[in-house]
């Protein structure tokens, strides 16, 4: 019964076989009712319940509660969402339930002043600390992109899930998982609750004081690359200046100035800017393809900045056949694959169901 | 609460840096005994990484470290040595999974290759994680979290405007998409181990993983053939939707009207009923073609207020807002987390009494509570003696002759 920040917990269980149903109120629950064909609300839907099964259940109708309560014996895991059915009735559903594993998602928890906050994708990634993390010093913080909050809580959802499931298995006694979107996000935070707590700095977006004055994206002649060059990372440092040489470019000189050896130093704004400007000078004259040609064979840690649309045509996800076709709104697409292999292989995607699809199947009626 | 839900289940944990050894703490936190096998001459770089303890470099002093490896044991050994390869075999005959993370082929060059493994133990489960997948034309490329956010797109499009990528602050795969894919697909495989008796290889490439953590966009993008535009944090679906300056030194209030009804209270909010009843911004598509001017009144508002007290103000009338919050607010000032006791403090020889974020979830209204991180090889003995049965005088031997590095 989750539609927003819980939807792909039950995606991740389903590609794997598990039977996830959408138990879905008259006219469905919010994330199809929201769907728009031909806009990201579509696209959105069918990524995030592909695999699934969906039944239209009436609960305003003793015959329609009949039908839930039935669906419910069987059940081990459900899954529910802040504003969704059956919410705000969780002690009935774990009575009901004593064996199975109740997982509520919520943007706050279920407790604490924020339990009925209001809240969306990107104050829920201010509240968890994220969109602090990123951006230009000069400009605002910046969000991430794409549902991060709903991915995010949604794996953390799935994993403890998982979990309990093994418990409630073995014992027969159920649990309740109460999981709070803005502490998901505050758990995936790199180091920086650690370096406020043990060398009281702040961690801030752009990376001044925290991050090497290599590990950047610089432009390239084509587009951008990314490279990550710190002293941790000593081989490609010298591989860098190694091509450098090798093309005879005097970047490479430059880069074997004295201070580069000096970690803290190479934290500083000034450090950030000289690097820019040198490495900037050598990449301008050499496209994507080629940078990462080189990165490859001579171990510089060096990718291209790739844009979405790119990566269809990647060569090394076209050689693994990372994308299977799917019909989603009509018409085959390329689908993405599985985050994970397995060998024998137990994972495939279905696409996500229509509303209903499945009240014959499992609930008896059409 | 101190769960034990995954007790009996043991890893031979080979993972080091970010992502592997946070996917491996889940299962410490929840009773599973992880023996993580490093070396003591080619540290895992996080050890060396820092924060450190009073800014004092030690490899029992890094935070990042120990809020990767809570509850988990240290077994040194030089696997490049005979003595410590037949250890870690040993080790590997007694556990239900294997894990690393390396890049591709450093498992079979080590001898630890999955039909290694396999061979002295049938039903194991064998995780990997390298970068790009095990085989390929870019299975070589190196990396690190930012370069997966550079190859998936994740980077290109996070960004404030068009054709300027700034990407996430953070190696941000390597916090939540790596480390949790693993670790579910890890979870289903030990479930089939406890139903047919069979071990499985799982190979996670991380890119291929983040890919599905970008999925909706990626759909979208295969549908449409385009790209959605980079809009910073601004949304193509409802206005106002961004993050506002606040009075104070570098303060942010992140404020997203997402329905009709969410306007409405905004704008009463900040301009009373004139501005909530100005037909122009009526309808979402109005207030998305108008959004500047409605982003210049919202600044306007919050310009002359501090974050929180926006936030709290916003919230109490309906509309989704937070103040951006730094690494030092959620520790120190946000009262959510602090009522739901999401910060734990636990003892630690070298790193005192430290800072943990706690799972990220509470089970039957209890937290998770963490175990401390080991000291580099502190529990060698207890895992020789106790689990390989070795003789204190072997172990002693052992120890001469350069095998716990």
């Amino acid at each position: 019964m989750t539609y927003s920040l819980g939807t792909y917990a039950g995606r991740l269980f389903a590609d794997l076989g598990a039977e996830v149903i959408r138990v879905e109120p008259l006219g469905g629950l919010p994330d199809r009712r929201r769907v728009m064909p031909g806009t990201p609300s579509e696209a959105r839907f069918a990524f995030l319940n592909a695999s699934k099964k969906s039944v239209e259940i009436d609960f305003e109708a003793v015959a329609g509660r009949e039908q839930f309560a039935r669906l419910c014996r069987d059940a081990r895991l459900v899954l529910l969402e802040r504003g969704g059915p059956l919410y705000d009735r969780i002690g009935d559903v774990r009575a009901s339930m004593p064996s199975a594993v109740v997982t509520a998602v919520s943007p706050y928890g279920m407790t604490g002043p924020l339990a009925d906050g209001p809240a969306s994708d990107l104050t829920l990634q201010a509240a968890g600390g994220i969109a602090w993390m990123s951006g230009r010093i000069e400009e605002a913080p910046l969000s991430l992109p794409f549902d991060q909050a709903t991915m995010v809580t949604s794996i953390y959802a799935a994993t403890v899930s998982a979990i309990a499931l093994v418990d409630a298995e073995a014992t027969g006694k159920g649990h309740l998982i109460d999981v709070s979107a803005q502490e998901c996000i505050a758990h995936s935070l790199q180091n920086a609750l650690q370096v406020w707590d043990l060398e009281q700095r702040v961690s801030v977006r752009g990376g001044e004081g925290t991050r090497d004055a290599t590990e950047d994206i610089f432009p390239c002649r084509d587009g951008f690359i990314f490279l990550a060059a710190p002293p941790a990372l000593g081989g490609s440092f010298r591989a860098l200046v190694g091509y450098m040489r090798d093309l005879g470019h005097p970047s490479a000189e430059l880069l074997l100035e004295d201070r580069w050896q000096d970690r803290e130093w190479r934290l500083t704004r000034e450090a950030r800017e000289a690097f820019r400007t040198i490495l900037t000078d050598f990449t301008t004259g050499l496209d994507r393809e080629t940078l990462t040609r080189e990165a490859i064979v001579r171990r510089i840690v060096l990718g291209p900045v790739s844009r979405v649309s790119e990566i269809f045509a990647d060569e090394q996800l076209a050689h693994r056949r990372f994308f299977s076709p799917m019909p989603v709104g009509g018409r085959e697409i390329a689908f993405p694959g599985a985050p994970y292999r397995m060998t024998p292989p137990l994972r495939s995607a279905a696409p996500a169901p229509a509303l209903g699809e499945h009240d014959k199947e499992i609930v008896g009626e059409a | 609460m101190k769960p034990r839900f995954l007790k009996g289940i043991r890893f031979a944990d080979l993972t080091w840096a970010g992502a592997g050894p946070f996917s491996t703490k889940i299962f410490s936190d929840f009773g599973a005994e992880i023996i993580k096998v490093e070396s003591a001459t080619r540290l895992d770089s996080v050890r060396t990484g820092g924060p450190f303890k009073d800014r004092k470099y030690g490899v029992n002093r890094s935070g990042y470290f120990a809020s990767r490896n809570t509850g988990k044991k240290s077994l040194v050994l030089d696997l490049k040595s005979k003595e410590g390869q037949r250890l870690v075999f040993d080790v590997i005959r007694k556990s239900d999974v294997v894990s690393n993370n390396f890049g591709p082929g450093a498992m079979d060059r080590m001898g630890l290759s999955y039909e290694a493994v396999r061979a002295v133990k049938p039903d194991i489960i064998y995780l990997s994680m390298p970068m790009y997948g095990e085989h390929g034309p870019r299975a070589e490329l190196l990396g690190v979290g930012m370069t997966i956010s550079a190859v998936t797109g994740l980077m290109w499009s996070t960004g404030y405007r068009p054709d300027d990528p700034v990407g996430p602050g953070t190696h941000y795969p390597d916090h939540a998409a790596n480390p949790y894919h693993a670790a579910f697909a890890v979870l289903a495989a030990l479930r089939r181990k406890r139903l047919t008796g069979e071990g499985m290889k799982i190979d996670l490439s991380q890119v291929e993983s983040t890919i599905n953590f970008i999925g909706t966009a990626v759909t979208e993008c295969a549908m449409t053939g385009v790209d959605r535009p980079q809009t910073g944090n601004s949304s193509v679906e409802m206005a106002p939707h961004n993050i506002f300056r606040c009075a104070g030194e570098d303060a942010w209030v992140a404020i997203a009207a997402t329905t009709d009804a969410e306007w409405q209270a905004l704008a009463r909010a900040i301009g009373g009923a004139e501005l909530a009843d100005d037909p122009r911004f009526a309808a979402a598509h109005d207030r998305i073609a108008q959004c500047e001017e409605l982003e210049h009144l919202v600044t306007r508002w919050t310009a002359t207020r501090g974050a929180d007290e926006a936030a709290r103000t916003l919230r109490q009338v309906g509309v989704p807002a937070a103040l951006v919050a730094s690494s030092r607010h959620l520790i120190e000032n946000d009262p959510q987390l602090g009522s739901r006791g999401y910060w734990q403090r636990v003892e630690h020889p070298e790193l005192g009494n430290s800072l943990y974020a706690s799972p990220p979830y509470r089970i039957d209204g209890e937290r998770v509570e963490l175990a401390r991180p080991p000291l580099l090889g502190e529990h060698n003995r207890e895992i020789l003696a106790g689990l390989l049965g070795l003789e204190e005088q072997e172990i002693d031997r052992l120890e001469a002759a350069g095998v716990f590095k």
